[in-house]
Parts: C-alpha cells; sequence; structure tokens
C-alpha cells in the first residue's frame, strides 16, 4: 500500500517537475548556468554558515525572478564543516566540475587558506564572503580570488583615520603577542603613521598577563592622547582597571576583539564610558541595502538569521552573478571582470577590488561604548555632541 | 582432515576463480560508477542497488564461493583486485575530483588498517588515530619546506615520527588496560589539537602549507600525460595511495597470519592466561601499537602532500571517532569489512552533501542501522583457519 502511495507521488512529483520545467524553458528560453557556494553548514559555527546559505539563495532567487536576468542561475551548495581538508574537498569538487563559473566561498580563515590554491589551480573565479585573515587575498597572486568583507587591515585603516580625524595625535600602543595582536599592531602603527598620528610607545604584552604597572607607568610619563590596545576583552578591562588606578587620562581604544558585552560585566562604575573600537561590517539595518536585504529575507521565511555576515554573502552572489551577465558564462572572462570591479553598487555598499582582489572600501563600524552597551557611532551621543570623547 | 569432503559450494556451477574475477569487475564498474554519480537520484539509486546486491549475496550463496576463490586463488584473487583498481583509476582519467576521493578513502583504509593492528588483532582501542595522521601530515610540511630530503623518505619519515611519538604513550598505554588506555589515547588526541593550536612555529590554527611529492624528477602535481591525454595529477597520488593500501593490507595480513599474530589474539582475549603461558604482553603491545602507528603516520605523510594545506582542525578528536568507526563498521580485525567500511565512512559523508545540513544525520542513521542488523561489523572476521579448508566439526 504505501509501496505504491509513494510511487504515485513520485510520479506526479516528476511531472509537476518536468511541466514546470518545460513550462520555464518554453516562457524564458534561458540557459542556466551553476555557481557556488561553500561555507560551514554542520559544526560550531553552522548558524553562520547557513545564514551565509540562505542569503546566497536569496540573491539567486531574485535574479531568477528577474525577466532582464540573461540566465537561468543555479546553485551548487557545499559544506566544508570549517576543516580545511573537508574544504580542500568540497573546493575541489565545486572547481573541477566545468559548468560551475564561480562561487561564493568559505567563513573560515583556516580553510581559505587551503582552498585558494585549488581555485588558482583550476581557475575558478571566487569572492570570500566571511573569512578575515589578511593572507587569503595579500598572501598570493591568485587573481581568481577575492574578498568582499574587510580584514584587520581594512578595520584598522578605517580605525586610524576616524582617530586622527576626532583630533587625537599622540598613541601608545599595547598589543598581546598572539597572531591577532601582532596584526593589529602591524596594520595600526602602519595607518596611523600614514594618517599623521604619533606613536610615543608599543608594548606588547603575553594573553594571561594580570599586572599592567610596569606598561602603564612608562605609559604616564609618555602622556599620549589616546592608549589603543590590540587583543581581545578580558585583558582590555585589565588594562582599563589600571589605567584608572594609575590615573592615565587618555581615551581607551580597542579592536574588534573588544567589542564584546563582557567588557561591560568586567568593568566597575563608568571606566567602560567613552571606549571606542571598530568593527568589520555593520548591523544590517545600517547597511545602504539593508532594508531592501532583511524585507526579502523575510519574505522568504527561512528558518535560521542571516547573522552577521549574510549580507555579504548576498553581495558577493549578486556581484558575481553580474559579472556573468555582463561577460557570459566563461570563467576566465568572469576573473578578468571581477579584477577591474571599481565602485559596483552591492547592498554592503560600493564594492572596488584591489590587484589582489581585497574589497578596498570595505565597510567598518565604529561603535562607542555609552550606558553600558555598544552603540554605533553615528547614533551615539558622542557623535551629536552631547558628550565628548576623553580629552576633547 | 584434508580428504573430508567439502559441501559444492560452487556458483551457478561456475568456478570460483571465474565468479570472482566477475564480482571483482562488477565491483569495479559499480565504484567508478558511483565515484562519477552526482544526482541525488543516482546516488541514492546505487547506493539502494548496492544495499540489494549484499542482501542477494547471502541469499544465493555467491558469499561462500567468493570465499573459496579467496581461499584457493589467492594470489591472482589479489593481482585482480589492485589490476581492477588500478583500472579504476585510469577510467577517472582527468576527473579530479572523484580521484580526490578515491585517494582520500585509499588512505583512511591505510589507516583503518593501522588502527586493525592495534584494535582489532591486539585489543588496544587508539582514540589518537587522527592526531598520529596529523603527525605524519606535519612531519611532511615541515620536511617539505625546510628540508632537501626526497619525499619518498619524508613518507617514510612521517610513519617513523608517528611511531617515535607514539612511544611517548607507549608507558602510560601498555601500563593501563581496556578502557583506561582508551582514555589515555583520547587525552592525547585533545592535547595534540592544543599543542598544534598554540604553536607559532607549526602554523598556529592557521595551519601550514605542505610541498608536493616528487619522486625521480616526477612532480606529483603536475598533470601526466598518457597516450596524448592529459591526466588529472590526482591520478599520481591515487596510484601511489592505492600502493600503500594495498601493502598496508599486505602487511596486516600476513601479521595477522604469523605467530605473532597468534599472540597478538591471545592477547586480546585474555592478557592474565597469555602471560601464564609465557607470551611477553608489553612486547606484543608495544609492537601492535607502534606498528599502527608507523601505517597511520605515513598515510597521513601522503594525505598532507596530496591537499597541500593541513591545520589543526583537520585532526580534531572527531575525526579519530570516524577511524575507529570505520574498523567497528567494518568487524574487528577484518580486513576486507575495514576495507569496504573505509569506503563507507569516507565517500557516502561527500555523496551526500546535496542533502547539506542534513547529511550527517543520514549517515548515522544509515551507521545505527548497521549497528543494529549487523552488531559484528559489516564483515565480521572468521574464525582463523589453521589449515586449508578445514572446518570444525558441526
Amino acid at each position: 500500500m504505501t509501496h505504491s502511495g509513494n510511487r504515485r507521488t513520485l510520479i506526479s512529483a516528476a511531472l509537476a517537475a518536468s511541466l514546470s520545467l518545460s513550462f520555464a524553458n518554453g516562457a524564458l528560453a534561458k540557459d542556466t548556468v551553476k555557481v557556488g557556494f561553500i561555507g560551514p553548514l554542520t559544526g560550531g559555527v553552522s548558524s553562520i554558515g547557513l545564514g551565509g546559505r540562505n542569503s546566497a539563495e536569496l540573491a539567486v532567487a531574485l535574479r531568477n525572478q528577474d525577466p532582464d536576468a540573461k540566465y537561468e542561475y543555479e546553485l551548487e551548495v557545499l559544506d566544508d564543516e570549517c576543516k580545511p581538508n573537508v574544504g580542500v574537498q568540497v573546493a575541489t569538487k565545486l572547481a573541477a566540475s566545468r559548468d560551475v563559473l564561480g562561487a561564493v566561498t568559505h567563513y573560515c580563515s583556516s580553510v581559505a587558506m587551503g582552498a585558494v590554491d585549488i581555485y588558482h589551480k583550476f581557475n575558478l573565479p571566487v569572492i570570500v564572503w566571511g573569512a578575515v585573515l589578511p593572507d587569503i587575498t595579500y598572501g598570493n597572486d591568485y587573481t581568481e580570488v577575492h574578498r568582499i568583507n574587510g580584514t584587520m587591515i581594512n578595520q584598522n585603516e578605517a580605525a586610524a583615520k576616524f582617530m586622527t580625524d576626532q583630533g587625537y595625535k599622540t598613541w601608545a600602543i599595547i598589543h598581546d603577542t598572539t597572531d591577532y595582536g601582532k596584526g593589529h599592531n602591524e596594520y595600526f602603527s602602519k595607518y596611523l603613521t600614514e594618517n599623521g598620528g604619533e606613536i610615543l610607545g608599543t608594548f606588547g604584552v603575553t594573553s594571561d598577563q594580570q599586572d599592567f604597572t610596569a606598561e602603564l607607568t612608562k605609559i604616564k610619563q609618555m602622556n599620549p592622547e589616546v592608549v589603543y590596545f590590540g587583543g581581545l576583552t578580558p585583558l582590555a578591562v585589565r588594562i582599563r582597571q589600571q589605567m584608572d588606578k594609575l590615573g592615565i587620562e587618555a581615551q581607551f581604544q580597542g579592536a574588534s576583539g573588544l567589542k564584546s558585552e563582557s567588557y561591560f560585566t568586567g568593568l566597575s562604575g563608568d571606566l567602560a564610558e567613552g571606549t571606542v573600537t571598530f568593527l568589520e561590517g555593520a548591523p544590517a539595518e545600517k547597511l545602504p541595502g539593508g532594508e531592501y536585504f532583511m524585507a526579502e529575507y523575510e519574505k522568504e521565511g527561512y528558518g535560521e538569521s542571516f547573522e552577521a555576515y549574510g549580507p555579504f554573502s548576498f553581495a558577493a552572489m549578486n556581484l558575481l552573478m553580474d559579472a556573468i551577465e555582463e561577460v557570459g558564462a566563461d570563467r576566465k572572462k568572469v576573473t578578468e571582470y571581477l579584477a577591474d570591479v571599481q565602485e559596483h553598487a552591492s547592498i554592503t555598499g560600493p564594492v572596488t577590488f584591489d590587484e589582489h582582489g581585497q574589497n578596498t572600501v570595505a565597510l567598518i563600524t565604529p561603535y562607542v561604548a555609552q550606558d553600558g552597551e555598544w552603540v554605533v557611532w553615528s547614533d551615539s551621543a558622542y557623535a551629536d555632541g552631547t558628550r565628548t570623547l576623553t580629552g576633547k | 582432515m584434508q580428504n573430508k569432503t567439502i559441501p559444492d559450494t560452487r556458483w551457478m556451477g561456475l568456478p570460483h576463480l571465474a565468479v570472482g574475477l566477475i564480482v571483482i569487475a562488477a565491483i569495479a564498474l559499480f565504484g567508478w560508477q558511483f565515484l562519477l554519480a552526482d544526482s541525488e537520484i543516482a546516488v541514492l539509486g546505487m547506493v539502494a542497488l548496492a544495499a540489494m546486491a549484499a542482501f542477494g549475496v547471502g541469499k544465493t550463496g555467491l558469499n561462500k564461493s567468493m570465499s573459496a576463490a579467496m581461499r584457493n586463488h589467492g594470489r591472482s584473487m589479489n593481482i585482480a583486485i589492485l589490476l581492477a583498481l588500478v583500472c579504476v583509476i585510469f577510467l577517472l582519467g582527468g576527473e579530479h575530483f572523484p580521484l580526490l576521493m578515491l585517494t582520500t578513502t585509499l588512505l583512511y583504509m591505510t589507516v583503518a588498517f593501522g588502527l586493525n593492528a592495534q584494535f582489532g588483532l591486539t585489543g588496544m582501542v587508539n582514540f589518537a588515530g587522527a592526531s598520529f595522521f596529523g603527525v605524519g601530515a606535519y612531519t611532511a610540511a615541515v620536511l617539505t619546506n625546510h628540508s632537501a630530503l626526497p619525499p619518498i623518505l619524508i613518507l617514510v619519515a612521517g610513519g617513523v615520527f608517528s611511531a617515535l611519538i607514539g612511544c611517548l604513550l607507549i608507558v602510560p598505554v601498555v601500563r593501563t588496560a581496556g578502557h583506561y588506555s582508551a582514555v589515555v589515547t583520547i587525552a592525547f588526541s585533545v592535547m595534540f589539537k592544543t599543542f598544534l593550536e598554540v604553536n607559532d612555529v607549526l602554523g598556529g590554527p592557521q595551519g601550514l602549507m605542505v610541498g608536493p611529492m616528487k619522486t625521480f624528477g616526477w612532480d606529483f602535481n603536475s598533470s601526466p600525460l598518457l597516450m596524448g591525454m592529459e591526466l588529472s595529477f590526482y591520478v599520481n597520488y591515487a596510484l601511489l595511495g592505492a600502493g600503500l593500501a594495498a601493502l598496508a593490507f599486505m602487511f596486516v595480513q600476513r601479521l595477522e597470519r604469523s605467530w605473532i599474530g597468534l599472540t597478538l589474539d591471545s592477547v586480546r582475549l585474555d592478557e592474565t592466561a597469555s602471560a601464564c603461558f609465557g607470551l611477553n604482553v608489553v612486547r606484543a603491545k608495544v609492537l601492535a601499537f607502534t606498528f599502527g602507528n608507523i601505517l597511520i603516520g605515513i598515510a597521513g605523510a601522503l594525505y598532507g602532500m596530496m591537499i597541500s594545506f593541513i591545520a589543526p582542525n583537520s585532526f580534531s578528536f572527531s575525526d579519530s571517532l570516524l577511524m575507529v568507526a570505520i574498523v567497528l563498521l567494518g568487524g574487528l580485525g577484518s580486513l576486507w569489512g575495514t576495507a569496504l567500511a573505509a569506503v563507507i565512512v569516507v565517500l557516502l559523508p561527500e555523496k551526500l552533501q546535496i542533502l547539506q545540513e542534513y547529511r550527517f544525520l543520514l549517515f548515522s542513521v544509515v551507521v545505527i542501522l548497521m549497528l543494529l542488523f549487523r552488531p559484528e561489523g559489516l564483515m565480521p572476521r572468521k574464525v582463523r583457519s589453521y589449515f586449508p579448508n578445514w572446518r570444525p566439526e558441526q
């Protein structure tokens, strides 16, 4: 009984599929091309991966509804599990199948690092939608690899520019000695000097250090206007407390690793107040096309939220399809097109790739600590002048 | 005993060897098509076909004829299997992805053979398989980047380092028994990954590049030409992987059949009794543990060279569990079962990519079903046959 029932539904499903297919072909007669998406769909960071997957799917679905689109797009989704070995496998799978024209790939940096060689070997143009390690684009000369989201380089460039624009001139830098802290120190120092800021001293600290009296006493003598810290929240809490104990009257500035709610629970009184920090991306509602994206995402009724990087995945997929629309179904031509992307409109703002395929105008949002929470700078009482940063 | 009449196990009146060769050809054909299968219908259809075939084999007595062929014509059958594997590799020729998957399967098979020597024969559960695999891969990474050692020796070095690091574990593993020694290896597995993550020299959490395999001026990462046709560079790795898996199979099989294997078996069954009969239990354990780690390390080194980028995430505890799962699924101590289980465990999740985030759910269901209906493993190990064709009285 159940067997025949199953068969009947199967047949009717097949019938419906073939009918709709023939209808689609008759009505539109478009060529179908394939694009790919790779992200972590299972494992610890799967929520971000699923959000990115849904966003990419949304981009494809919207494009297929567009009567002006030249092609019918088919999305091939693969799971990299946030593991480099699996990432290499699925990257090979995607890159080696000839009818895939391009892909939006990877949230995890180590996976992306392993996979870029494959994309280069098989000439598959890809746009990274979430991995932040600078080396993914800057560690090689692969013309196939692009990235739409910012890196710690962009973050520090924006941070240095923002702070010098506020009128600060002298800095003391503290960073932890992990890859993260060292990278932040390197890029922040570079862009700060370019923007005319002066670094009075740089201090490396281990990531589990408790007492910063030695470093901070020296900093007190230097009397900088800003203390920059490249590291994570627990250390930042201790440094901020001990700055207060030693009476250092300087503006405290952090990096993306500081933006966590635990900064407020760790600090008593109003010590947290006025701390500024920077983060790649922006809350979706702050994005140029955020309203549109959120409305469409809502309409599709996905079970998962789009998370922090969904908009980037959406924008990357759209950029890829724009490229295919423009130059046709040819990997090499798509790669050439992506090399010259300048001020390309997207929901995350205009996209411009540099010679390494990195988006140079990647969106960085400044945040300020106000009344026990992180507030986007432009919405804060500091931006409209009702409150002022230390020393201003 | 030799003269005892054996019931006729011939299948459809065909001689055993012919049956064996037909089955090998059929499996090779199936494997070739399965590796190429892309659409959900094709993959699910082929899985169903395989399940039906497996059922049919038991019903028609084909398995008896097969084992007779393996027993009586061992050499011809083994050569035929190897030839069939090489044929499949060349048939896949230019298809990069199926070749990558095939090679991964072969390397995992090698690992599982190593684990079998430890777990299946000697009864030492090693939950750090992925760690020793990682030791091999990291050895390959460091040596290809910082030394001029010929890569073929690097493969050996991967095995040696893996064995050396295994020596660190030998004292706690041999001193503890059963579950406790399993816990020691779990601890090692977790520590190994943490160690890699905090170690800047070895690339930290972001991992590091591994140089390619090169032998006698033959660069494994360039595509070989065959009769004017360009093949995938993975053909090189697939051939080497096949060689490695075959060698590992042969070693473990010879080990099992030897007096050493008999010792290992008795150590597994009862340590106290073995010691009473004068067997050196510690020596047997050290031997099996080290031998297994060498195989795992060599496979890891080649794997590292093939995927050319490794990071601590690839060698986590869950990967170790997967390796142990291969051994359990295949049947403890059963080499053919292990080979089959490696194919299932490595290929099935990959082929189920079409189900996206639900694939592990289905995969787990398959594993649970198998354990429910075949708790002994897919192809349980047979009672040791001391004399050819001899069977105990019914």
